[in-house]
């Protein structure tokens, strides 16, 4: 189809209203000026120094690094677990999904404040290791479910038929002939996965107690003082994410291809 | 699969237990009472100011579910209409800014619309105005740029996948039997692509309804939504039962909604975007 020349204008005008404000909050991260705005005053690193130059940055970094590394391999292997269960005959079947998209479907804000009344509640702790963890294991998990169920779906059993044949145990059937090719796509689910927690806030504000991830420090930052070198803060959080979302669609592209290469 | 659905159970299911138990206690001068009582949800039927930021809740979901659906639909079509290499590209660049923090993607507007923003500095150097506009920033309109902005994609997306596994053969047929290009967007196109439409619609609208930095951000006064109400007695007023009854009250409108949507499309395609 040929493609009418008005489409294509209307696409500029979309990837404009998507890229401008992320172009002017780039261009004013370097603006040499004391105002968070115009006209430029010229090109400066200085915002970059005194976003760094305040330790709560890189502790905040460090923090959500370290809940997201953790919340994703965790929400990923239970992903697995369920996707993997799926393939086969289990009672309530039916039921599975819509409590895999409870996460999902629990508006925003409501999700935000389950975990916080909830442990406040039980009497546990609010903080990075236990409340944040589970809350983004928790929002991170029918993501990572829906990112690896098609893959596992369309998979093709008479492999796993035919090892089980040669006499291999479920386990090595596992281990030997599914991981293998799933490896991929398991790969690209957990950077998804990073992303998502390392992005996560309205789940994370309340329960995170006196510690601080960075979307939460950068919400802190724009509510109590608009800092000049917000802009700056903000560029560094948005490389970070799409570095390694860059990294996850390179991966994912490779499983597709891997998984096409498998079918036919 | 069961160690995935006991962590779903005990994080996801069990704390809306508490939370409508919470809903049920009585806060008080003293602290909470935790005496079973109806008093948070007399609250909220008897101060109209509830049922008013309920109203202007689903009024700003809505609204912006539909301005998500008008701009995205055309993008979805170019995307479809993309072969090869191109494709790929342009869908990673509708991609990569949603793979950021919402806090950021919120943040970019308030440069944007502010006093000394791109807009208004623009229209300054244009000699259009005169002085700084101040309604860009903090009303109702500020909240629909900020949403439409952070969830199109959710739109964009399965519109998107529906169109893209439309046979182009289909439309050629409707022409060769005499359809203006129009006729056949209408009567062939469109309905096909109305799962993706439904799909793009619902979550869309669920994420708006659960909003809460947009509104916070860039809403000022006159834009505040429930996710503001509620977040505020949790954090200032520290009335965990009427915050937790207006949570309770925010999800039953929320599952009332994809209950009705599921029954028409199945959930498997509502959130899938695969074919029954």
């Amino acid at each position: 189809m040929r493609m009418p020349r008005l489409l294509g204008a209307y696409a500029g005008a979309f990837y404009a209203f998507l890229y401008v404000p992320i172009a002017v909050m780039v261009v004013l991260s370097f603006n040499d000026s004391e105002i968070m705005g115009f006209p430029l005053k010229g090109f400066s690193l200085r915002w970059y120094g005194e976003a760094f130059a305040a330790n709560e940055l890189l502790g905040a970094l460090f923090n959500s690094f370290a809940v997201g590394i953790f919340a994703s391999i965790i929400a990923t292997a239970l992903a697995l677990m369920i996707a993997l269960g799926l393939r086969h005959r289990v009672p309530f079947r039916e039921a599975v999904l819509p409590v895999v998209l409870i996460p999902i479907i629990t508006p925003g804000i409501v999700s935000g404040v389950l975990l916080y009344v909830s442990f406040g509640v039980v009497g546990l702790p609010y903080g990075l290791s236990t409340a944040v963890l589970a809350a983004h294991v928790t929002w991170v998990l029918p993501f990572a479910f829906l990112t690896l169920y098609p893959r596992l779906h369309r998979f093709d059993r008479s492999i796993e038929e035919a090892a089980m044949d040669l006499g291999a145990t479920p386990w090595v059937v596992f281990r030997r002939v599914v991981l293998p090719l799933i490896r991929p796509a398991i790969i690209a689910t957990v950077l998804f996965s990073f992303t998502l927690s390392f992005d996560e806030f309205i789940r994370t504000l309340f329960v995170v107690g006196s510690q601080r991830t960075t979307p939460v420090y950068l919400w802190l930052l724009i509510a109590e003082q608009m800092a000049t070198f917000l802009p700056a803060v903000g560029v560094v959080i948005m490389l970070i994410s799409v570095v390694v979302a860059g990294i996850g669609f390179w991966v994912s592209g490779r499983a597709a291809r891997l998984a096409a290469r498998v079918e036919n | 699969m069961v160690p995935g659905l006991l962590w779903l159970a005990v994080f996801a299911v069990v704390p809306l237990g508490f939370l409508a138990v919470v809903s049920l206690w009585k806060a008080s001068a003293f602290g909470l009472s935790t005496d079973a009582s109806l008093d948070s949800y007399r609250i909220l039927t008897n101060d109209p100011v509830y049922a008013r930021v309920l109203w202007q809740t689903l009024r700003i979901a809505l609204v912006t579910t539909l301005l998500s659906l008008v701009i995205s639909y055309p993008l979805a079509m170019f995307l479809a209409r993309l072969k090869g290499q191109h494709k790929t590209l342009a869908v990673l660049l509708v991609f990569l800014p949603f793979c950021t923090s919402y806090v950021v993607r919120t943040f970019v507007w308030l440069p944007m619309l502010g006093r000394a923003g791109v807009v208004n500095q623009a229209l300054i150097g244009l000699g259009i105005i005169d002085r700084p506009i101040d309604w860009l920033l903090y009303s109702e309109g500020t909240v629909y740029v900020g949403l439409v902005y952070v969830y199109t994609l959710y739109m964009t997306l399965p519109i998107y996948l529906s169109l893209d596994r439309l046979d182009p053969k289909l439309v050629e047929a409707a022409g060769d039997l005499g359809a203006t290009p129009l006729q056949a967007f209408r009567r062939v196109v469109l309905p096909l692509s109305m799962p993706g439409v439904w799909s793009g619609c619902i979550m869309v609208f669920l994420l708006s309804c659960g909003a809460y930095v947009t509104p916070q951000l860039l809403g000022g006064t006159s834009g505040q939504m429930i996710g503001n109400v509620i977040a505020a007695q949790f954090l200032h007023t520290n009335n965990w039962p009427l915050g937790a009854a207006l949570s309770i009250v925010l999800v039953a409108v929320v599952i009332g909604f994809v209950f009705v949507a599921g029954r028409r499309l199945g959930m498997q395609e509502l959130f899938m975007g695969e074919r029954r």
